[in-house]
């Protein structure tokens, strides 16, 4: 059931950003199939590790990976599956809230925040450093194949 | 293929990048997208991007031309094809001329989902699935109305107004103030969950993750000023809900 839920709702969280952020119409939906995905993991890899390092790194890798693939694909670069598909992965809402403390003046809840944020915002990055580093080893021959079959 | 003027390919490119940074690509994309054209011209280019600024310089005489850029909202419809005209003419379906068109075209073109799709996109957006088993039902339903309602007014006085970040200040505001009047009539049960759901659309998660990306790829400067960029939008964002809820407090005195 979490699953499921958790399915829909990063899809549909992936193609509202993907229309606010005002993406090509044709990468609409790879990028809620790929949100979507990549929620799912984060929810399976929190049920086995409960802090936040661990998911946010497998489902930035998932993106990532999934991401080229679909760069290739649908021919478009790649941070434009990468955009809305962090979503709902991002750490916008600890950013606000320590920034919210700040404001509040309870200082230690606003570090501990922000060096919250960075850990969820670094183990992102970290996982598309990731998935790139394979991808473009996996890749190219996917993309000449594709090449010839086009010309 | 003709002969083309150094001046005219440099301006080109510049335009380019300005472009695609305007409208949230990498700089590394930009500089690669850029050198790209020159390359397909045979004029070594060299370009560097920084959040704030492109150069590009020719390597063939002292050609350098600096364009100013001030890095605003993502649009990737434009990062997307720009991308589409560079690839196209570096395989000489473009001339040079019909790609300095399209550029420009691009760069005035302001083609967008209307307005209800954006709402619609928005109240998605605030429908968060990090909350889901956390919040009630009921109350991630309002937040979807209140994430449109926040979203619309960040987008009207981001129209109306140059300052910085007061966009989305007023955005925080306005979702901090009807979020609390729901809790206070009893429809919600919790203000807060409402409230970062609703936030989902304006807070600066993405810039802060590409920011990192940016710094590991030793893009030092464009990433800080990106997470500075993020951290500021973060408090402006907080500032207006604080403000919201001092608001309430006082009209209401909960």
């Amino acid at each position: 059931m979490q699953i499921l839920l958790g399915f829909v709702f990063g899809f549909l969280s992936s193609v509202g950003f993907g229309i606010v952020t005002n993406n090509p119409r044709r990468t609409l939906m790879p990028a809620g199939w790929i949100g979507a995905i990549a929620w799912v993991i984060y929810i399976v890899a929190g049920w086995y590790d409960h802090g936040v390092i661990m998911p946010n790194l497998l489902s930035a890798i998932v993106i990532g990976l999934l991401g080229n693939l679909a760069a290739i694909l649908v021919r478009a670069p790649v941070n434009i599956f990468y955009v809305p598909c962090l979503v709902s992965l991002v750490p916008g809402a600890i950013i606000y809230d320590s920034m919210k403390n700040f404001t509040l003046g309870y200082d230690n809840l606003a570090a501990h925040g922000l060096i919250k944020a960075l850990t969820v915002g670094l183990s992102l990055a970290i996982g598309f450093i990731i998935a790139e580093a394979i991808s473009n080893k996996i890749y190219p021959p996917l993309k000449k194949y594709l090449e010839q079959k086009n010309r | 293929m003709d002969v083309l003027d150094e001046k005219d390919v440099v301006a080109l490119c510049g335009q380019v990048g300005a472009v695609l940074l305007e409208n949230g690509a990498e700089t590394s994309r930009v500089e690669n997208t850029v050198e790209y054209i020159g390359r397909a011209v045979n004029l070594p280019i060299v370009c560097h991007a920084t959040m704030t600024a492109v150069f590009v310089n020719s390597e063939k005489s002292a050609t350098t031309r600096i364009f100013k850029v001030r890095v605003g909202d993502f649009n990737l419809q434009k990062v997307d094809r720009i991308n589409t005209l560079s690839r196209e003419f570096s395989q000489q379906k473009l001339t040079f001329k019909e790609l300095k068109e399209a550029v420009t075209e691009v760069e005035y073109d302001t083609s967008d989902f209307n307005l209800f799709e954006k709402c619609l996109g928005a109240g998605l957006v605030s429908v968060a699935p990090m909350l889901l088993f956390k919040a009630t039902w009921f109350d991630l339903f309002l937040s979807f109305f209140v994430g449109i309602l926040g979203y619309l007014v960040a987008r009207v006085v981001g129209q109306h107004s140059k300052i910085p970040y007061i966009a989305v200040a007023m955005g925080g505001l306005s979702i901090s103030i009807l979020a609390h009047v729901l809790l206070d009539i009893g429809i919600a049960s919790s203000a807060n969950n409402i409230i970062i759901s609703a936030l989902m659309p304006l807070v600066p998660g993405v810039p802060m993750t590409n920011s990192l990306r940016e710094i590991i790829e030793k893009n030092t400067i464009s990433g800080l000023v990106r997470a500075t960029d993020a951290i500021m939008a973060g408090i402006s964002i907080g500032s207006g809900v604080v403000i919201g809820q001092i608001l309430i407090k006082v009209v209401l005195g909960g």
